[in-house]
């Protein structure tokens, strides 16, 4: 159940995360920094679900949950721990504090991940659930709908990425 | 206070006191070490200062294998395969690892590839990746007392063709035995003493009031903090005193157990893009953005930082302060710490003074917002955050 409940969440964030690459300039900003190649999954151990984001040939691209080979992976040791942080109870740095997760791959990218899924938590949760989750109250720079309607249109379109060869 | 949830680990042996060196043999006969390869660097050796651990080897009968003192101030992937190498080549069974956090460094390093087979160290970058056990018996013997390398489970070493800075952290790294022995610090220069003190003093205020701070880091912490207060400044009055020395290297350790198991934060964060993008030496940034970190995070953990004070400025200026002051007198007892070493050693107390230029100031946030260490510090600061910091700092 908890997987299947995670497994939902990755849904939308996955979809949100690229959406937000479109329509927000700071998630833009920070994905066009990642370097070409660049892939971050995260991830629910020990069987998944798993959800992933790529730069290649400039393009950021959500993955979906399909199999890939990780320049950034985080691990959540089990659904108990991830649970809480996809269901908007606990942030992000918090659980990697607490040892919830484990990271493989460079902390900088990580870092600039974490302000990523800030900004996108902030379109995707309510208010009354961020507050307690993201380190200030959630800017948007677009309507919650706006987002909305683009992850759900979103599916795998490619975004095209700042300073990006495409 | 009690978090949630949190993780400790300390492992690590300790040997503290006079002729703590003589015991390596020993540890080395109980962990069935006969042919160690003893790591350093050659400013240590022209000081004789590893010789010391040198000869105590050849006396014990487990004389080193091999010696390899060509660590360079920053441990890098080059220096680490070397030393694997030269491990293979002389058939050694076990590390005695002599020197500052740069040697320690290399040595954790060292033992990834050895246990490993590693041919690219970046496969094993990040937190809790390496998986199964060391296959490296590790002696570590500090001969600085600030990082507290010789009890972290961190290390960082540098690719320097592919310009990346690689962060591990696994408890697979903590050393079986680290030995603190007077021998190794008495010769240390006054500004090296306080500014490795000052990094040693940001461990524990940072462990003490980051996110993963603990009751078990919180102890060593406090233990740690108290060593500095007294003995700090009793080492750089009378350097040559080995009973200061050793609580100095004490306190390093004992902050080193407490941010291994609690991390770091902001003034981390910050002090290292310091050293990356303008050279600050560690230990100085460390004691220079100490209260502005700490300033910065008042109004989250001011509550925290009043429980120091007991720890920073001793009883009496802690019961002479009303409660809700006493946050804000952490600070000023850092400030007033940081003065005096400035008198005494001629430490720098502005950015400036070090030799940062204002147009390196937005680099250096930028770097900082990147620093993993940033993931812990207990309030969030972006770019606009941190430079306003530096600015202070400045
Ligand atoms: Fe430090």
């Amino acid at each position: 159940m908890k997987r299947r409940i995670i497994a939902i969440v990755f849904f939308f964030l996955g979809r949100g995360f690229a959406a937000c690459a479109r329509l927000d300039s700071r998630v833009k900003r920070e994905v066009g920094r990642w370097a070409d190649g660049t892939v971050v999954t995260l991830r629910v151990a020990p069987s998944g679900p798993q959800t992933s984001w790529g730069v290649n040939d400039g393009v950021f691209r959500h993955l979906g949950s399909r199999p890939v080979e990780s320049t950034l992976l985080v691990t959540f040791k089990n659904p108990d721990g991830a649970l809480p942080v996809f269901l908007g109870m606990k942030g992000v740095l918090q659980a990697f504090a607490e040892h919830r997760s484990t990271l493989a791959g460079d902390i900088s990218l990580g870092m600039s991940v974490v302000r990523c899924l800030h900004i996108v938590e902030g379109y995707l949760f309510p208010a009354v659930m961020t507050r307690r989750i993201l380190p200030s109250p959630a800017h948007r720079e677009k309507p919650m709908i706006a987002a909305y309607a683009l992850t759900i249109a979103i599916s795998s379109a490619p975004v095209f990425v700042e300073g990006g060869a495409a | 206070m009690i978090p949630e949830y949190y993780e400790f680990r300390n492992s690590t042996k300790i040997l503290s006191g006079t002729r703590a060196i003589e015991n390596i043999p020993f540890e080395l006969t109980n962990m069935k070490v006969t042919r160690p390869l003893v790591l350093t660097n050659k400013q240590l050796r022209s000081l004789g200062v590893a010789d010391v651990v040198i000869g105590a080897l050849e006396k014990g009968l487990i004389p080193a294998a091999t010696v390899y003192d060509d660590v360079p101030v920053d441990s890098s992937v080059n220096t680490v395969n070397d030393v694997a190498k030269a491990y293979a080549d002389s058939g050694c069974d076990g590390i005695v690892a002599v020197g500052g956090g740069s040697v320690l460094d290399t040595a954790k390093g060292a033992s990834i590839v050895i246990t490993h087979g590693a041919t690219d160290l970046m496969q094993y970058m990040g937190s809790e990746v390496l998986v199964g056990d060391r296959m490296v018996p590790f002696v570590a013997v500090p001969t600085t007392a600030g990082t507290g390398s010789e009890v972290t489970s961190a290390a960082v070493i540098k690719d320097t063709e592919r310009h990346v800075k690689m962060g591990f952290v696994s408890y697979n790294l903590l050393p079986d035995v680290a030995v603190l022995d007077p021998r190794m610090t008495v010769g240390l220069p006054p500004r090296i003493t306080a500014a490795t003190g000052m990094d040693a003093l940001c461990h524990a205020v940072e462990a003490f009031s980051c996110r993963q701070a603990n009751p078990l880091s919180d102890c060593y912490a406090r233990a740690a903090i108290d060593l500095i207060r007294e003995y700090l400044p009793a080492v750089l009055a009378k350097p040559k005193v080995q009973k200061n020395r050793l609580a100095m290297a004490n306190a390093a350790l004992l902050a080193g157990v407490s941010f291994s198991n609690a991390m770091v934060g902001i003034v981390h964060a910050i002090g290292h893009a310091c050293g990356g993008v303008a050279g600050v030496p560690h230990g100085e940034a460390m004691a220079m953005l100490l209260p502005h970190g700490m300033t910065y995070n008042l109004d989250v953990v001011g509550d925290r930082y009043g429980e120091l004070l007991l720890h920073l400025a001793g009883p009496e200026a802690y019961c002479a302060e009303h409660p809700a002051d006493r946050g804000g007198a952490a600070i000023e007892a850092v400030r007033a710490l940081n003065r005096m070493l400035h008198d005494k050693t001629g430490m720098p107390l502005t950015l400036s003074q070090a030799g940062v230029t204002e147009e390196q100031l937005p680099v250096i946030a930028r770097t900082a917002i990147n620093d993993g260490a940033m993931a812990f510090n207990p309030r969030d600061a972006g770019y606009d955050d941190v430079l306003a910091l530096l600015r202070r700092a400045f």
